[in-house]
């Protein structure tokens, strides 16, 4: 059974039940007491009739109907009926052709007085005699039997409308949100059938199903960007491995054709580098995955962001030396306490320290602050190098994006990639500013809501413990 | 000086060929191909090392680790594992173990950490070394203080932390990621030659002056300082 079908059914059923309990009502609160007591007088003033006819036979029955067209109120009805429907006795002038044919007992009907113009209801009695005459007795009923009766018919009758119009209603809705979610069951298959490019289609009336569809989208935009990513990723990762890979195998082609033992070595020495780079890029693409994944914020604790930036810029200072540039760490005048992953945030930290290495030496100075703040720390790290133009730093923040091509002996471009995601690992960012001239790369951790457990000063030997 | 080690790897190529390199060095291998093999045997606390793959069959190497230092056994643990982040590896080390090497490796890589690893089990034994010598360099660990032929020469902190685990190792191959990770107390690798830039330095302030070296460069895989 289809869905609409089944949700007109349940529609139509529910209607029904409704009016039911409706017209239930009415009819109970109309069938009151007054027609209670109508009932009762009529049964009673046949019963007495009938008595007289048992007892005294026809003449007293006579005596009685005039007794009674004499001294009862005007509403009561009494008449000795024919078969053929002629009137023996009693003050009834018309009475439907249909009372003849039933048989004894209590029903209503409408019948005319004698000297009233129009027929009233009634409610009446029949009771045979000999010789096939009736004794009808009975009294006009008034307003309110007529009208329950009218109402009573009016009820069932609309009963079946409301059955038929709920399930009229259901057909409708069900269509109605059977064509909503077949728009959205429509979308969901062709991307089964992996077309991401379609969207559910959102009306202006801003209902649940447009937001479901809205929530839909945005999700559905996600994945789309994901994928693009993940597409990028991959193709990049086979372009870029293919340089190395290359040179790995022509290393390993020369060293497998020296003939000198010494230069073999040498070159075996060389493959070995050339593995090591190439391992060196897939743990690098693999770390900023689990960074992006959020899967090393169990390892978090507290440590000191400006002790390990100084460590940092030392372990780093004799290379910037060697590249003759000096690299300049501004101590922040107290301990800069933070909820984090050391060992990551020492290799972004280190990261932007290699890139300003690498691509800003050239301009003399490096410069390593930390930098507190209410809600945010900074780690700044800001050289006089060329810098990156505005339009091109989305560009180098990206994983194998590296702008400099000609420069391949060096880094894979992941760098900034890297250090951007462990900042995504403690909700913070990567920004990349201009340090006029120059580059300055920025990592903005938030600040956790909580002190350290300690209230004194932070240990960072006993943090970074492992 | 041929040491017991116990090597609890599934892969039979890998296997094979370190128990083969370990031999040659004079070692006793014993082998475990699964877990719960490698827990059974290494529970008698015999083995003066453990060489551990990360991933096994039955129960995986940070379990047996567990349950191992859980038994109070403190056999050194060095893990190997193909999970080579830099979480992986604090996570491997927070288990207790006492080295983690990722795949691939050299295996002079691997040799050195076991050899500083059976070293440090015997400094374990025998703490009464005040003073390290290599040849005619003398070091005294509590005045942190640095002689050669008599010569007092002047370190910074970090170059002296430096020449003190190479003399700690005398004699073995310590690596470039050895000296970041023990040095530096950093675990992943990074991808200039920050370490070598070091040692050269160090290497000008120890051996310029003099005739006979005592740092030396071993090619594809680290350092040595030897007399």
């Amino acid at each position: 059974m289809s869905t609409t079908l089944r949700i007109a059914l349940l529609a139509g059923l529910l209607a029904l039940v409704s009016n039911l309990a409706v017209i239930g009502f009415i009819y109970y609160r109309t069938h009151d007491e007054a027609a209670a007591t109508l009932r009762q007088q009529v049964m009673e003033q046949g019963k007495v009739l009938a008595d007289v006819y048992r007892s005294g036979g026809r003449p007293a029955l006579d005596g009685a109907i005039r007794d009674t067209m004499t001294y009862a109120d005007p509403q009561t009805a009494v008449a000795i009926i024919g078969q053929d429907g002629g009137q023996a006795e009693g003050n009834l002038d018309a009475i439907p052709p249909s009372l003849l044919k039933s048989r004894e007992g209590y029903r209503n009907a409408l019948i005319r007085l004698r000297g009233q113009t129009t027929p009233h209801e009634a409610a009446l009695t029949m009771h045979e005699l000999a010789g096939g005459q009736w004794l009808v007795s009975g009294r006009i009923a008034g307003e309110g039997l007529a009208i329950r009766d009218t109402l009573e018919r009016s009820l069932l009758i609309a009963l079946v409308f409301a059955g038929l119009l709920g399930l009229l209603c259901g057909l409708i809705l069900a269509h109605y949100v059977g064509r909503r979610i077949g728009s959205i069951a429509r979308v969901a298959d062709r991307i089964s059938a992996r077309d991401l490019t379609q969207r559910v289609p959102v009306s202006r009336a801003d209902d649940a199903f447009d937001r479901l569809g809205r929530q839909i989208n945005a999700m559905l935009d996600r994945i789309s960007a994901l994928m693009e990513e993940l597409r990028l990723l991959t193709d990049s990762l086979a372009h870029d491995l293919r340089s190395p890979v290359s040179r790995l195998r022509s290393a390993a082609h020369a060293a497998a054709q020296a003939s000198d033992p010494r230069e073999q070595e040498e070159l075996f020495g060389s493959v070995i580098r050339q593995a090591d780079s190439l391992m060196r890029i897939l743990t690098t693409v693999l770390e900023i995955s689990r960074s992006e994944a959020l899967t090393g914020r169990r390892q978090f604790a507290w440590f000191d962001v400006g002790e390990l930036s100084n460590e940092l810029t030392e372990m780093y200072d004799p290379l910037a030396e060697e590249r003759s540039t000096t690299l300049v760490y501004d101590r922040p005048a107290w301990p800069v306490p933070l909820f984090g992953h050391r060992q990551l945030l020492a290799q972004a930290i280190s990261n932007l320290i290699e890139n300003a290495l690498r691509y800003g030496a050239s301009g003399g100075e490096i410069r390593v602050r930390v930098e507190p703040s209410e809600r945010t720390i900074r780690v700044e790290v800001a050289d006089r190098g060329p810098g990156i133009p505005p339009e091109r730093r989305d560009e180098a923040r990206r994983r194998f994006g590296r702008l400099d091509t000609s420069r391949s002996d060096e880094g894979a471009g992941l760098g900034l990639a890297l250090a951007e995601s462990i900042a995504h690992l403690h909700n913070g960012q990567l920004l990349l500013e201009d340090n006029r001239p120059g580059l300055l790369t920025v990592l903005v951790l938030p600040v956790h809501a909580e002190r350290p457990p300690s209230s004194g000063a932070v240990q960072p030997e006993a943090s970074a413990a492992i | 000086m041929g040491r017991k080690i116990l090597l609890v790897e599934d892969d039979k190529e890998t296997a094979a060929y370190l128990a083969k390199g370990l031999t040659q060095e004079g070692h006793s291998v014993e082998q475990a191909a699964n877990g719960q093999d490698g827990l059974f045997r290494a529970t008698d606390g015999s083995f003066d090392l453990i060489v551990l793959d990360r991933m096994l069959p039955v129960i995986d190497g940070l379990s047996v680790l567990k349950a191992l230092r859980a038994a109070k056994i403190q056999t050194p643990v060095l893990i190997l594992s193909a999970l080579a982040s830099v979480g992986d590896r604090i996570e491997g080390l927070e288990c207790g173990s006492d080295d983690y090497l990722t795949k691939p490796f050299s295996f002079a890589e691997l040799l050195a950490r076991v050899n500083a690893l059976l070293r440090r089990r015997e400094a374990r034994v025998d703490p009464a070394e005040h003073r390290l010598s290599v040849g005619d360099l003398e070091i005294d660990p509590l005045s942190r203080s640095v002689r050669r032929a008599g010569k007092k020469l002047d370190l910074k902190p970090r170059e002296y932390l430096l020449l003190e685990y190479f003399a700690r190792n005398e004699g073995r191959v310590v690596t470039r990621t050895m000296l970041l990770e023990q040095v530096w107390d950093y675990h992943f690798d990074p991808g200039t030659n920050v370490i070598d830039v070091h040692v050269s330095r160090l290497r000008r302030k120890l051996d310029e002056g003099f005739d006979k070296p005592l740092l030396h460069t071993v090619r594809g895989a680290g350092y040595m300082l030897a007399a």
